[in-house]
């Protein structure tokens, strides 16, 4: 296949949008639903990638390199998913000080391992060795093959979470947001509930870490800043944080302008792209986050259809 | 025993910002109930501030403290002003609060960077004194940073205590409506309190750039330890915020020189730290809110 005409900066490009696209809509579970403010999403995403690359790396398997793969990819998915499970259980009874301390405490606790366990992960110098589960040409037909199984991957997300909208389970994840002991006194089980939608979109976000690694092929600690959470953040806030499409309007409005726009079709002087164009970025991103929460705070796309109709029914 | 003194003289005198940091978060805390993720960059602001200062006007680094920490204290309530102040008066919510906080951090870490540039910075300052303590040596800085903290600790508990502005702190903490009818004018202390709070991060964000350099992510790296030991230590007052800091400072010291890794003594205290939060759980972080 003739690939010419493909960019690849904007293959790396739209890749960095869909990523954020799968991880902001994990978070909308998480924080526009269920009210859980995630500040430690990268140490999920970050365990998911390292993972992983150290099972597929480090074992000397005896069958073939496809299944190696799979298996490192459960593997990375599993450890994910159990971390979500003791960090919610520490977690879904605090409140959102709580919250913030453990999610961001574990962030830190996965940077520190990953930076000091050196024969495992490579330390602060990385590790390589990783690379796509196919060969079918070139790098960039890899790459964009690679880069066609995530959006199939954050299409599925997306219609689960669509799902969950429509579900009996998302009216219990709302009822949770919106009043935990009312829930309560209701019957509702909110510590279960929160429990397993926060080890479960863990588990997702590090299967959408062990993909960005195969990508990378190389993985370093330089990864596992506060970038990727605050990316998503912005994604899902300007997006809007209760609605189903808020992570991707909201990835279209702040990653793909500056990931795919001005990486791909402006032509700033060359010495912008190595740290003015990255800090601009981020800068921009903080402040989308202030503005948005300050002026609109329900994001571009507005409240969620169901509290609109409530309103009108109801009349207030 | 040699372990044990070393631990202390070097913990409590290398960790004596993270104490002062740590105080000024705590006071802006309990008046407000505001995790206040932006402080992080008062710290990194002071460590800016006060290295420009130092090689701009070649001052030492002691006479940089004082306009060092009345301008952080002024950038603290220009934050205020500019940010929480208006989203207060738009009823934001708490959580939300927190992540304007956030974005107000990035802003500013990344904002820094475009007017000091991109590398790491350096004091122009002569080496300091070597002072020993218990048989340890400690620099001259160190020993200012822990005289600062006491001096801090103890001009802060008598204001709080026996002062009538503190008594209006405290009024406004507990309830800002009766503190109103009461007469209390909550603007005032509002701006007093964030004054402090950013003369004192101000200040740890000096001491810490002067014992390595002036960087991005210095007061970054510091916010997860301020926030577990105000978390776990400023539930009732001040006191408690300096004995989990001194804590907290020692045992690091301890363990590093146990392991041979500084990391992995970071790794155990916020472990321990959060199952501490666990355990007392949701009660933490309300009982932080006097």
């Amino acid at each position: 296949m003739n690939l010419d005409w493909l960019d690849a900066f904007l293959v790396y490009g739209l890749f960095s949008v869909l990523m954020v696209i799968g991880l902001a809509l994990l978070l909308h579970l998480q924080l526009g639903l269920a009210r859980i403010a995630n500040f430690g999403i990268v140490g999920f995403w970050g365990l998911g990638m390292y993972a992983f690359g150290v099972l597929f790396v480090r074992v000397d398997w005896p069958f073939g390199e496809v299944w190696a793969f799979l298996i490192s990819m459960a593997f990375g998915t599993l450890v994910a998913g159990l971390a979500g499970l003791a960090v919610g259980w520490v977690i879904a009874d605090l409140d959102t000080d709580g919250v913030l301390v453990g999610t961001l405490g574990f962030a830190t606790c996965v940077w520190i391992v990953a930076t000091t366990e050196q024969d495992l992960t490579g330390g602060a110098l990385g590790m390589g060795g990783l690379g796509f589960p196919y060969d079918i040409g070139s790098v960039k037909a890899n790459e964009t093959l690679w880069l066609a199984i995530l959006a199939i991957v954050v299409a599925l997300i997306l219609y689960y979470v669509s799902r969950v909208h429509k579900s009996s389970y998302g009216r219990l994840l709302i009822s949770i947001g919106d009043n935990e002991p009312l829930a309560r006194s209701l019957g509702k089980r909110s510590f279960r509930t929160k429990l397993l939608l926060f080890a479960g979109t863990s588990a997702a976000m590090g299967f959408l870490g062990a993909i960005f690694g195969v990508m990378e092929r190389f993985l370093d600690t330089g990864n596992l800043g506060i970038d990727i959470t605050l990316a998503a953040m912005v994604a899902l806030v300007v997006g809007g944080t209760t609605r189903t499409w808020g992570a991707v309007v909201g990835a279209a409005l702040t990653v793909a302008i500056f990931d795919i726009l001005f990486q791909s079709y402006i032509p700033f002087p060359q010495s912008w792209y190595g740290q003015a164009i990255p800090n601009i970025r981020e800068m921009t991103f903080g402040a989308a986050l202030i503005l948005v929460l300050m002026f609109r705070p329900n994001g571009m796309l507005g409240e969620m259809r169901r509290d609109k109709l409530m309103r009108r029914m109801h009349g207030s | 025993m040699d372990i044990i003194s070393d631990s202390i003289v070097v913990g409590l005198t290398e960790q004596a910002p993270l104490i002062l940091a740590a105080m000024g978060f705590a006071l802006l805390y309990r008046l407000t109930g505001l995790i206040n993720v932006a402080y992080s960059e008062t710290i990194t602001l002071g460590a800016y501030m006060a290295m420009w200062i130092n090689t701009t006007f070649d001052l030492n680094f002691y006479t940089i403290l004082i306009p060092t920490g009345i301008l952080a204290g002024l950038i603290s309530v220009a934050t205020y002003f500019a940010v929480f102040r208006p989203a207060k008066l738009r009823h934001v919510g708490g959580l939300e609060m927190i992540i304007i906080s956030f974005g107000l951090s990035v802003f500013l870490r990344h904002g820094l960077q475009f007017v000091f540039g991109y590398p790491v910075r350096f004091f122009d300052v002569p080496a300091p004194h070597t002072i020993f303590v218990l048989g340890v040596g400690v620099s001259s800085f160190r020993l200012v940073a822990v005289i600062s903290v006491f001096v801090l600790a103890l001009g802060l508990f008598w204001f709080i205590q026996k002062t009538s502005y503190g008594l209006q702190i405290r009024a406004l903490a507990s309830d800002e409506g009766l503190a109103q009818v009461s007469g209390i004018r909550p603007l005032a202390v509002t701006v007093l309190i964030w004054f402090l709070a950013g003369v004192a991060g101000g200040l740890a964000g000096a001491f810490y750039g002067v014992g390595s350099a002036a960087a991005p992510l210095l007061g970054w790296r510091q916010f997860l330890f301020i926030l577990l030991v105000v978390l776990v230590g400023g539930a009732k007052n001040i006191g408690g915020v300096i004995i989990v800091g001194a804590i907290t400072a020692v045992s690091l010291t301890f363990m590093t020189l146990q392991f041979g890794q500084a990391l992995y003594s970071q790794l155990v205290l916020i472990v321990v730290f959060i199952v501490i939060l666990k355990v007392r759980g949701t009660r933490a972080a309300e009982a932080g809110k006097v």
